[in-house]
Formats: structure tokens, C-alpha cells, sequence
């Protein structure tokens, strides 16, 4: 291969942080993704809240009413925060023989699939991702426990990544 | 999986005649809905039944124009259902009353071909055929029903094919010769059945629960319990008239597995097919040394095809039986033998029941992880089947200083995670596993499993 990418060194030290980036570090994924995010997550919680508010007014006292409004702002802000964090969580990094996907800040995950064992690449994109010209690319192995998917790329990003996965898929295809 | 096959490719078979499937399939389709008829009577109550104006004649009118309505349309779907081989040498199967169906078992694709037997067909003499193919989404191909020796013939036939073997029409496929490996003693199955953790504390907890919720006078708690109580002893009878009879032979397409008491299965396991073998010894067996062996066999994904896939390799044996199995699906592997790297002390607050055995380990060949408390369990993948790799931290592992490391095998009952590792060593072990699939990949030969084997 002719391009520099960097291999993967199993020598290598990953003393304290078995999710540290290798070589030049991870690609992060588009901001905006926080933003389709939230709507889809922040948007259902508000309203939730909003219920929870008036139900708690109606029924019980205004003071209760006040608790289960500024424990409703704490909760939607922690979301707010939290997605914000995931989104810059999730990297990949393109090696010479493998993909790297990480993501997660609780519970973190790191997978790294061959090129030789994808089957396939799938491009979507959902009305709000469209909207908010948004795509991700996931990549399937014969596994069904793989789930490689890098959500939060430009439409032209994804679709160079999914020509190029797939071309190097093709090249390093090796079966079962 | 592209390679070419010599011979097999490039001659231009001859189309067969179209066959039919057995005559008397639909009189077996007509009984089949024998069953239906006996829970509709049982809902509805003898009495009701009775109380026609034609009394037991109105009854029986009634059943024999419903069984009479069922054979009718088997007998439809029977004669428009035929198959042949075509110009290509794949089979094609043409089928359907209302909408037609032309389905083509593409012959160099074939993973395995299976013959059951329900209980029905198999008092008939007759046997269902399921050639599977790799990559089939659209579900099994069902070939109901063949007599007992036709199936068998179909079946050569088919494999020989697939190994680009050329029959003279008219002549039969020469039928591998197959060579019985284990056969499990009825006493063994059932007792190694009964000896799970699980079943015996389930058959004896249920009871203790409800007698000693009796004794304190909660009758009304005792009373779903009581109902409970037969349930494990149905899990155990169901397991038992599955695996019946349960005999390990060895074919030159690969080991067969058949088995079943009521309804009569055998599976084929190619050895190029086998992606993970799990090894099992729960701890009431070790005294007599028994294990179990289950695998993951690569094949058509999809929900009805799975539990048709074979999966238990061999419920019971000696450990040395099982290791002269293991030895025909991955040659030249002894997992029990691989050096085990256990995981740090500080693990047993994660994992403190299975804390002593988990454990990791490699040769040139396979990896092996080693797990579980009651059923001690090794799991072990060759290198040249790894899919990826997976690490993966919760919040508490973080705070141990722990990660797993999950390696993904084709679906299947075994499921590889060498959990507990101490995160300083957890990406190395899933680097150092991507490198040594890639190495082993790059050496193994082509998936091919009839003419791979040297003629003996």
C-alpha cells in the first residue's frame, strides 16, 4: 500500500487507557450530531417534564410544583451536557489493515474490525440527519456482535469512507 | 471463497427430468392437522360436540370433509412441486398453487444438507430434505416429504455436486462412507442431564419453596410455586427426547451429527464451517469426567435457519471422546493444553464467583478463554476465524482498573469475552489478537472443504 497509514502494533504500550489513540490520533465526528441529538433525546424529555410539572401543580402544591421544575431543568441540562460529552467521545482511525471505532464515556468501547472481514457498508441518513446534512457509515462483519458504526459525518465524508472501506475491503476479502 | 474449482466450474452439466416428492406426502400433510382437530374438540368439550342434530355421525361427517379439505390441498401443492437439476448443475425447485415459486439451490454455495424426520413421516417411511446454502436469507428450503432412501440419494447427490463430483445420469451419487465416532448411552444422556446446576436447583428449590411456604401458612404464594414445580422436570424430558440417541460420525463432507427421539434429525458438520467450540463441564460432572461441546457453525443468517443450524456438537461424553471430536472440527488443537494467563486478584470485586477461573490464552492457533462458576467453560476461537474485536469498560471496571475484551465470532451459542483483563494489558491482548487473525488468515487455504482433504 502506498499510503503512510499507520499498522497496528500489538508491542505497544497501552499502560492505563486500553482506549488511547494509535498513531495520529482519533477523526472526531461533526458537532452537529450533539445538536440531532439532543432533539431527539432533549425534545421528548422537556416535554415528559413539562407534564410531570403541571400534573404535580394540579394535584399537589405550587411548591411541589417549583421541586419538579428546577429538578426538571437539572435533569434536561445534565442531558444537554451528557450528549455533548458522547459526541466528542466517538472517534475512528483508519489503519492499514483495520478500523478503529471508539465511543462511550461510562461505559466506553473501543472495536477494531479487519478489512479483510467487513461484508458490507451501509450509508444512512434519517430526516434529521438529512436536515441537518448528517449521514453515518456502518460497517458489517459476519458477526453479528461487531456493530462498527461512526455516526456523525458529512455526506461526502461518509461516502469517501464507505468507497474507500470498501475498496479496501475488497482487497483484503478473505471469506469466512 | 472464490476460489475456482477445478472441474466443477467450467463443464456444462446435463439437466435432470423433473422429479416429484413422494406420493404419499399429502396423505401425511392430511394428518398433520390431526392434532388441530383434537384441541379443537378438547376446547370445545365432548358434550357440545355431541349435541348436533346428528348426534356422533355429524361429528364424524365434519372431521372427515376437514381432513378431507386439508389432503385435497397438500395433494395441490404436491403435484405442482417439482424439482430438477438444471444446465448449471444447481437444483431447481418449482413450486406453489396461486403464486408460482422457482427457487434455485445454487450447488457450489452449499453448506449442508440435513434429513429429518418427524414423527409422523418417519412412521410413513419418509424424510424431509434441507439443503442450506451460504448467504440464503429467504429462509430454509424445505423438501417435504422424499422416502427414506430417495432422501439419502438426493442427499450424495447433492454433496457430490458440491464437491464437483460428475455422476453419469442415471448412475447414483457414491455415498460417503461414514464411520461412527461416539454414540451417548441413553443412562449417560440422562443422567448428565439431570446433574445441571440449574435443573437440580430448580427441581429441588421449587418444592422445598412451597412446602415451606406452606408450613408458614402462605398458601397463596405456595400455590404458583406447586404449579411451577413440573417445569424443569419438562425442560430436562424436552432436552432428553431431543438429544436421544445422540451419535457423532464421521463422513468425508464432514462429522454427522444425528439424533431425536420422537422426530429424527441429522445435521452436517463441515470442519472448514466450525467458528468457535465451547467446551463445558458443569461440576457435577467432573467426577465422572464428562464435558459437553458446543460450536458455532458459519451458515445462513436469519431467525428460522438458526435453530436449525447445528449447535450442540455433543451433549456428553468422556473428555477424551470429546477431544477426539474437537480433534476432526479443529485439527491439531488441544485448548485444554493452551497456558492460561489468569486476571488480577482486584478482579474478584467485579466478578467474585468466577474470579478464580477466568483466565485468557493462546498458541499459534487458537485463542481460549476459560470462565464460569457452576459450569466451568472454555471457549476457544482459531485465530483465522476472529471477525473483531471489541474492548469494553463500565464505570466500575474503570475504577478496578479492569476491561474486557470481546472477540466476535459468526452467531451462534459461543460467545467469546475474556473479561477482567487488567486495562493496562487489554488493548495489547485484542492488538495482538487483530494481528494474529490477519497472520493466520494470510496462511490458511481456501474454504474448501470436499477437496481439501487428502484421499486416505
Amino acid at each position: 500500500m502506498s499510503d503512510p497509514r499507520p499498522t497496528a502494533d500489538p508491542t505497544r504500550s497501552f499502560a492505563g487507557d486500553p482506549f488511547l489513540a494509535p498513531g495520529d490520533g482519533w477523526v472526531g465526528v461533526s458537532p452537529r450530531l450533539a445538536t440531532v441529538r439532543r432533539i431527539s433525546v432533549v425534545g421528548p424529555a422537556v416535554l415528559i417534564a413539562a407534564a410531570i410539572t403541571v400534573a404535580v401543580a394540579v394535584m399537589a402544591s405550587p411548591a411541589w410544583a417549583f421541586v419538579a421544575v428546577v429538578a426538571s431543568v437539572a435533569v434536561v441540562s445534565w442531558l444537554t451536557w451528557l450528549i455533548g460529552r458522547q459526541v466528542r467521545a466517538v472517534g475512528y482511525c483508519l489503519r492499514s489493515d483495520d478500523l478503529l471505532v471508539v465511543s462511550g464515556i461510562a461505559f466506553r468501547r473501543l472495536v477494531v474490525v479487519p478489512f479483510g472481514r467487513m461484508q458490507l457498508v451501509d450509508v444512512t441518513r434519517g430526516p434529521i440527519d438529512r436536515h441537518f446534512g448528517l449521514a453515518s457509515v456502518q460497517l458489517h462483519t459476519a458477526a453479528a456482535t461487531s456493530d462498527a458504526s461512526i455516526p456523525g459525518l458529512t455526506p461526502g465524508e461518509a461516502a469517501a469512507l464507505r468507497d474507500r472501506l470498501a475498496s479496501l475491503g475488497e482487497q483484503r476479502s478473505a471469506g469466512l | 471463497m472464490t476460489t475456482a474449482l477445478p472441474g466443477a466450474q467450467a463443464a456444462d452439466w446435463q439437466a435432470t427430468r423433473p422429479q416429484r416428492l413422494h406420493p404419499v406426502t399429502p396423505v401425511v400433510r392430511a394428518l398433520q392437522i390431526g392434532p388441530v382437530l383434537g384441541i379443537a374438540a378438547v376446547s370445545l368439550g365432548l358434550d357440545q360436540l355431541r349435541s348436533n342434530p346428528f348426534g356422533w355421525l355429524g361429528v364424524f361427517v365434519v372431521v372427515l370433509a376437514m381432513v378431507a379439505a386439508s389432503g385435497a390441498w397438500a395433494y395441490l401443492v404436491w403435484s405442482r412441486y417439482s424439482f430438477w437439476f438444471d444446465a448449471d448443475g444447481d437444483l431447481r425447485i418449482r413450486s406453489g398453487v396461486l403464486q408460482l415459486n422457482e427457487r434455485r439451490v445454487q450447488v457450489s454455495r452449499l453448506q449442508s444438507v440435513d434429513v429429518t424426520q418427524p414423527l409422523l413421516a418417519r412412521i410413513f417411511g419418509l424424510a424431509e430434505l434441507r439443503p442450506e446454502v451460504a448467504g440464503a436469507s429467504s429462509g430454509a428450503t424445505r423438501m417435504a416429504y422424499l422416502s427414506q432412501p430417495d432422501a439419502d440419494r438426493l442427499r450424495a447427490e447433492l454433496l457430490a455436486r458440491a464437491a464437483g463430483i460428475r455422476v453419469e445420469q442415471g448412475a447414483s451419487a457414491p455415498v460417503a462412507p461414514e464411520t461412527i465416532l461416539v454414540s451417548v448411552p441413553t443412562g449417560t444422556l440422562l443422567t448428565s442431564l439431570l446433574l445441571q446446576p440449574d435443573m437440580l436447583l430448580l427441581m429441588v428449590g421449587l418444592p422445598l419453596t412451597a412446602v415451606l411456604l406452606t408450613a408458614v401458612g402462605a398458601f397463596e404464594f405456595a400455590l404458583p410455586m406447586l404449579l411451577l414445580v413440573g417445569t424443569p422436570f419438562f425442560v430436562v424430558g424436552g432436552r432428553f427426547v431431543t438429544l436421544f440417541g445422540f451419535t457423532v460420525a464421521e463422513s468425508p463432507d464432514g462429522l454427522r451429527l444425528r439424533f431425536g427421539l420422537t422426530s429424527h434429525r441429522s445435521q452436517t458438520v463441515p470442519p472448514g464451517r466450525v467458528q468457535a467450540v465451547r467446551l463445558e463441564q458443569p461440576v457435577l460432572w467432573r467426577r465422572r469426567g464428562w464435558v459437553r461441546m458446543v460450536v458455532n457453525v458459519a451458515g445462513a443468517s436469519g431467525g428460522e435457519d438458526a435453530q436449525n443450524r447445528p449447535s450442540t456438537l455433543l451433549p456428553v461424553a468422556p473428555e477424551a471422546v470429546a477431544r477426539a471430536v474437537l480433534a476432526r472440527v479443529l485439527p491439531g488443537v488441544d485448548p485444554l493444553a493452551v497456558p492460561l494467563d489468569a486476571v488480577p486478584a482486584r478482579a474478584r470485586w467485579r466478578a467474585p464467583l468466577q474470579r478464580r477461573r477466568l483466565a485468557v490464552g493462546n498458541d499459534d492457533q487458537v485463542l481460549v478463554v476459560r470462565h464460569g462458576w457452576l459450569v466451568p467453560t472454555w471457549d476457544v476461537v482459531p485465530h483465522a476465524r476472529t471477525q473483531s474485536v471489541r474492548v469494553s469498560q463500565g464505570p466500575w471496571q474503570r475504577w478496578l482498573r479492569l476491561a474486557s475484551v470481546h472477540v466476535d465470532s459468526t452467531p451462534g451459542p459461543v460467545r467469546i469475552t475474556a473479561a477482567q483483563r487488567p486495562a493496562e494489558e487489554a488493548r495489547q491482548l485484542a492488538e495482538a489478537q487483530v494481528a494474529r487473525a490477519r497472520s493466520a488468515r494470510s496462511r490458511s487455504r481456501p474454504d474448501r472443504w470436499l477437496l481439501d482433504r487428502p484421499p486416505e
